[in-house]
């Protein structure tokens, strides 16, 4: 009788994120599902809202990722009120963006990723944590620490709050920057760049030749990916134009505003969320043998699809990823690579601004006027392109809105590289905490945006791994 | 690299009392926290030594920096939404080395144990920690902004006793005492 897998942490909310793996009747891996949950009931609460509120509301929606939502809503309303931020505006918004990207890039590696190369894949879940790293890690740990301040502090300085933002509104930017600001925050972004670098370093000689098996290995499918680039081909994770590439590597450019024209959803029964797929590559499929449809967004993707990266610094980095590598790379892991090559580009990028005469224009935004019309926004988010999509009437009030989210871009190939991992990992029915956290490895690879929605403090969450047979009946739990 | 200048640390870091409002106002109940803490901004006026904060959705950012800075708070208090199973509106502490080490789905930021992180906080960092929970009335399961009538009157309740304790008497508190009397 076959066995089901599941990690399922308890919440209040019903379908927060599982997975299951089912087992066939020899003990192998037959499929594996990845749940995530989708925000809902966002179209209905802002119906008739001021459109000139969602960016005010939309950074309440994630704790992790507000300044990608606040800036895409942002976008949003400048097209539906058909106006363009002044440079200064623009730019600030960009600044904004970066250094909350290096803010949560460096926690995302040496924090996330960080307890499964610095710690081991195979380190108990109880040393797996912020302390854990501290001790094994102490001066690393001390300079991230500081930087992170530093990053906060930015936001702060930049934009007036560093929770929840809300300087980025309908035709610009609210705060102008002060020359004694960007005196100190250009200090600051020089610090940012130091530890990119040292990131960076640290890791090509101490993380990944290490698990250069692993990252060969666990997770690997292919794919096509999604990503956005300038009209001279470029990464930039604030504006430009989509670029879709293929798993051949050709690729297609659009404006954003078109993405459903290039862009479809596919439901699965067992899922939460929709999968969304390339229309124009063919019928959807997860087989991993014949992918159909599938892309992948995130750092890796960004990496892939640009041509170059116009920083210096981060342009050596990806040329030396590319003569490893290839391009388009596809093995999942290197998703951690290319997020350091992104903390790279995005500290030069935020010294870049702030050398920018232009940044320090009293001019940061233009009046807005009412209309009925629809409006996209589009940013890259850490974990992908995110997309806003609002339509308002005459008098400004919203009467449509659709978002996509980064994750959703990953949601099918999270599902593939799970698969991926575990049947490559589990036999025979054998598994441990080991094998199943490395499962999991697959899955922070892509570090997905499961909705704060709401969150839980009380500690009845917990990972419960129950086996289930293929009727449903719990044969086996383990229990943390 | 340049030692740390404990002036270039956050507020949250350097205040001796640190006051935490966590949830999202978007999803009814859950937003207890933050309502709370604006009921206190706009009610009292908050002594020198206090950081008041709406952490929002973002809190376990907060705590992983308190986890590494050279510099913590004394006594941090996290005002919380919670369904325990116990009367709409009530009002309980918990006390994080009661709760249980778990593992939690580390998949991404957004699923960090922040009920480890408070622990860490409070066995290995020297800071008292401390939970204000209220229970909820069933949360939505999409989005509605609005308190159920219960959590409301909670949200007042919970701001005064705050006030006294933190606020206006902070001398005549026992050290480590307790907000009220129910526990989990």
């Amino acid at each position: 009788m076959g066995k089901k897998l599941v990690i399922q942490p308890v919440t209040r909310i019903e379908g927060h994120a599982k997975v299951t793996i089912q087992l066939d009747d020899a003990g192998n891996v037959d499929t594996a599902r990845v749940n995530v949950i989708e925000l809902r009931g966002f179209e209905k609460f802002c119906l008739g809202r001021p459109v000139e509120d969602l960016p005010r509301i939309t950074p309440r929606i994630c704790g992790v990722c507000p300044w990608s939502h606040h800036l895409a809503s942002a976008k949003a309303t400048d097209a539906v009120f058909g106006v363009k931020p002044p440079p200064a505006g623009k730019k600030l918004r960009e600044l904004c963006n970066s250094v909350a990207y290096m803010e949560e890039h460096i926690l995302h590696f040496y924090f996330l990723a960080g307890a499964d190369f610095l710690l081991g894949p195979e380190a108990d879940y109880s040393v797996r944590n912020v302390l854990g790293i501290l001790k094994a890690a102490p001066e690393v740990a001390k300079r991230v620490v500081r930087v992170r301040h530093m990053c906060a502090k930015m936001l702060e300085m930049l934009a007036g709050k560093p929770i929840h933002p809300q300087a980025a509104v309908p035709g610009g930017f609210s705060k102008p920057l002060r020359l004694e600001e960007r005196d100190q925050l250009r200090k600051m972004a020089d610090e940012a760049l130091e530890l990119a670098k040292f990131s960076i370093t640290f890791a090509k000689e101490n993380i990944f030749p290490k698990y250069l098996d692993v990252v060969k290995s666990l997770g690997v499918i292919t794919t096509g990916f999604l990503g956005t680039v300038t009209d001279q081909g470029a990464l930039n994770l604030y504006h430009g134009k989509l670029r879709l590439m293929a798993p051949n590597g050709s690729f297609s450019d659009f404006p954003y505003d078109q993405y459903t024209e290039h862009i479809s959803e596919h439901i699965e029964p067992w899922s939460y969320l929709k999968f969304q797929y390339a229309k124009n590559w063919g019928c959807f499929s997860m087989d991993l043998e014949k992918p159909g449809g599938i892309y992948r967004a995130n750092t890796l993707a960004r990496i892939n699809v640009c041509d170059h990266i116009d920083t210096p610094l981060a342009q050596k980095e990806l040329e030396e990823f590319r003569a490893k590598f290839g391009r388009p790379a596809q093995l999942t892991l290197l998703y951690h690579w290319a997020r350091l090559i992104e903390l790279l580009y995005n500290a030069e990028n935020a010294i870049r601004l702030l050398d920018d005469p232009e940044i320090t224009s009293t001019e940061t935004r233009v009046q807005v006027t009412p209309r009925a019309a629809r409006g996209v926004g589009c940013v890259e988010a850490p974990r992908g392109t995110l997309i806003h999509d609002y339509t308002t009437d005459a008098d400004g009030m919203i009467t449509n809105v659709n978002l996509i989210v980064g994750t959703t871009h990953n949601n099918a190939p999270i599902n593939m590289s799970v698969t991926q991992a575990a049947k490559n990992l589990i036999h025979d029915g054998k598994y441990d905490q080991g094998i199943l956290n490395t499962v999991e490895m697959s899955i922070r690879a892509y570090d997905p945006c499961l909705s704060c929605a709401t969150h839980r403090l009380d500690g009845k969450l917990g990972v419960r791994l129950d086996i289930l047979d293929s009727n449903g009946r719990l044969l086996e739990s383990l229990a943390n | 690299m340049a030692e740390m200048d404990l002036q270039e640390l956050p507020e949250f870091c350097l205040k001796p009392t640190l006051i935490l409002g966590c949830g999202n106002i978007l999803f009814g109940d859950d937003g207890f926290g933050c309502a709370v803490v604006e009921y206190l901004q706009s009610h009292y006026p908050v002594p020198a030594d206090v950081c008041l904060a709406d952490a929002g959705t973002g809190v376990r950012k907060l705590l992983f920096t308190l986890c590494l800075s050279p510099a913590r708070p004394r006594r941090m208090l996290i005002l919380d939404a919670f369904d325990v199973g116990r009367a709409p509106g009530q009002l309980f502490e918990l006390d994080p080395a009661e709760i249980p080490a778990v593992k939690m789905d580390d998949f991404s930021l957004h699923q960090l144990p922040t009920s480890n992180l408070l622990r860490e906080l409070q066995q290995h960092c020297g800071i008292e920690v401390r939970v204000l929970a209220c229970q909820t009335a069933p949360l939505p399961g999409h989005i509605s902004v609005g308190f159920s009538e219960e959590v409301q009157q909670a949200v007042r309740k919970a701001a005064e006793r705050i006030a006294t304790e933190y606020f206006i008497a902070p001398a005549a508190a026992e050290p480590g005492g307790v907000l009220w009397n129910t526990r989990v």
